[in-house]
């Protein structure tokens, strides 16, 4: 009994003669793994974190009693809450404003895609050193310039969204397709009708969801910065605490809640329209 | 390399009123895609209100040279020359407002109407101060004009997204129209068009060509397009980069 003829070895079966070789494949070691095992490290050693206070305290009872305060809410100082509310709303709506007018041109500069490098490197310094400074300290520095008024909240919180809508406005830019804009250019448009005629149709809708979004964000923000002084609901929370009315805050939190989500279905409904209005693309 | 200059003597009979110099001059041009030649040493002089047929199988660096000669692609050798009205010689980057590109993807804008995607074609011709709010009325009348004659008349308020690949096509030819260049580069023009259409847009760019002296190159597919259209032929060899021809088309 003849052993059976040892198969020719094939190196690379699936490409046919006379095509180039297939490319090896890429190698194990790449930004995604090597992002993940970082991340493992990291939590590694952030565990010691959750050690906590190491004495045996009964969480659970002290859980259901605190949370016990909050029920049920306080209703009575809904006249209040209400007045506070519209006052954090104004400082939401303006700061929004204000924020979106400054940021445009700032993202603008700071679009690598757009910007040469020597302008888009200090534009987006400026936009991390907003981002940097927590909306509490704006608002300190809001109230020391201005006093404790809402205005300190408007500036507040413009100066603090200026570092997060100059990011998403300029990450916007570079991330839509810039073939047309150049494709003008080719066709003897200047940068500013390229910009206009080309780049930003593309980004509208990326920059309207992110501006709705920035309200929403600075709705919530706007309440915590009264903590300081600068107007809105956040002074009444704070006196709240302080006399551990956790009823009352309750009521607070409700009413902050309500206005949330109200926004916030009708940012969806209005991203809904902008999407589907641009997914109709054959 | 032989030089394979058109002479005068074959300028062909459209172009009514040219200056002797030729519209469009390429020496020695050779492109470089990677680390393979797709033409080399291409020396051609068209004249000023010819159209020009640019044949050749797919990937054999047809949209490539029509990017050099918009100025769009450094040449790796040689050069590409463009002649203006008063017979000074240019780089193609510098008469960029009177080149007119049909691009191969269209290069359309999804979420703008029809209409101002056409009108775009102007913006080489206004300031940016004049388009910052829309455009003059005579370049709207002249958009509705060119959009009418390519079939778009009940589509010039769409999106272009909403419209189909055709549409779409002929939105960018129009652009390409409306702007009224010296030099037409078309890449596959027709490519989604009907036998109708084909017809009525090649037709018109033969018609920029012999009535206003405007030159045109474009890529074609169709064997029987160029010889009904075109005046010269230039085909690229895949083969062999410096193996390029140019043929006058006899009708």
């Amino acid at each position: 009994m003849s052993a059976p003829t040892p198969a020719p070895v094939v190196v690379n079966p699936a490409t046919p003669p006379g095509l180039p070789a297939e490319p090896p494949p890429p190698p194990r070691i790449n930004v995604f793994t090597v992002t993940v095992a970082a991340f493992a490290l990291a939590v590694i050693a952030s565990w010691p974190a959750m050690r906590g206070s190491g004495r045996d305290l009964d969480t659970w009872a002290n859980l259901s009693r605190f949370l016990g305060h909050f029920f049920p809410p306080d209703w009575s100082v809904w006249r209040e809450t209400l007045r506070a509310l519209g006052e954090t709303f104004q400082i939401a709506v303006l700061a929004t404003v204000f924020a979106t007018v400054l940021s445009l041109p700032l993202a603008v500069i700071g679009a690598r895609t757009i910007a040469p490098a020597w302008l888009v490197a200090p534009a987006r310094l400026v936009m991390n050193f907003s981002r940097t400074v927590p909306s509490l300290v704006w608002a300190l520095f809001g109230v020391a310039i201005v006093g404790a008024n809402p205005l300190a909240g408007v500036l507040a919180l413009t100066l603090y969204s200026l570092g997060y809508l100059g990011k998403f406005f300029s990450d916007a830019f570079e991330s839509v397709d810039a073939e047309v804009a150049r494709g003008l250019s080719a066709l003897g448009a200047n940068r500013a009708q390229a910009f206009q005629y080309g780049l930003w149709p593309h980004a509208k809708p990326l920059i309207a969801s992110h501006v709705l979004w920035m309200l929403e964000y600075n709705l919530r923000a706007a309440s915590i910065i009264g903590y300081v002084g600068a107007g809105g609901l956040g002074a009444q929370l704070a006196s709240y605490y302080e006399y551990y009315a956790w009823d009352k805050v309750a009521t607070v939190l409700l009413f902050i809640l309500a206005l949330v989500t109200v926004l916030d279905l009708l940012g969806e409904w209005v991203r809904r329209r902008i999407t589907r209005s641009l997914g109709v693309r054959k | 390399m032989s030089e394979r200059r058109i002479q005068s003597s074959t300028t062909p009979p459209v172009s009514r009123g040219v200056a002797s110099a030729p519209h469009l001059e390429l020496r020695g041009l050779g492109l470089k895609r990677g680390d393979r030649w797709l033409v080399r040493g291409l020396n051609l002089a068209v004249p000023r209100g010819a159209f020009v047929a640019v044949v050749g199988p797919s990937g054999v660096g047809k949209s490539s040279f029509l990017s050099a000669v918009a100025g769009l692609l450094e040449p790796t050798e040689g050069e590409v020359i463009v002649r203006c009205h008063q017979g000074c010689d240019h780089r193609p980057l510098e008469l960029q407002h009177c080149t007119g590109i049909v691009f191969q993807q269209n290069l359309l804008t999804p979420n703008a109407t029809v209409l101002t995607n056409t009108l775009a074609g102007r913006l080489g011709r206004r300031s940016a101060w004049r388009t910052l709010f829309g455009f003059p009325r005579e370049d709207r009348q002249a958009a509705y004009r060119i959009l009418c004659d390519l079939g778009l008349g009940a589509q010039v308020h769409r999106w272009s997204c909403q419209t189909s690949g055709g549409e779409q096509q002929r939105t960018a030819i129009a652009r390409a129209l409306l702007q009224e260049p010296d030099l037409y580069l078309a890449d596959e023009p027709v490519s989604a068009l009907d036998a109708y259409l084909t017809g009525r847009v090649l037709g018109l760019l033969r018609q920029e060509a012999r009535e206003h002296g405007r030159t045109v190159l474009c890529v074609l597919h169709n064997a029987e397009l160029v010889e009904r259209f075109a005046d010269l032929a230039l085909s690229f060899d895949p083969g062999d980069p410096a193996n390029w021809k140019v043929r006058e088309v006899r009708r």
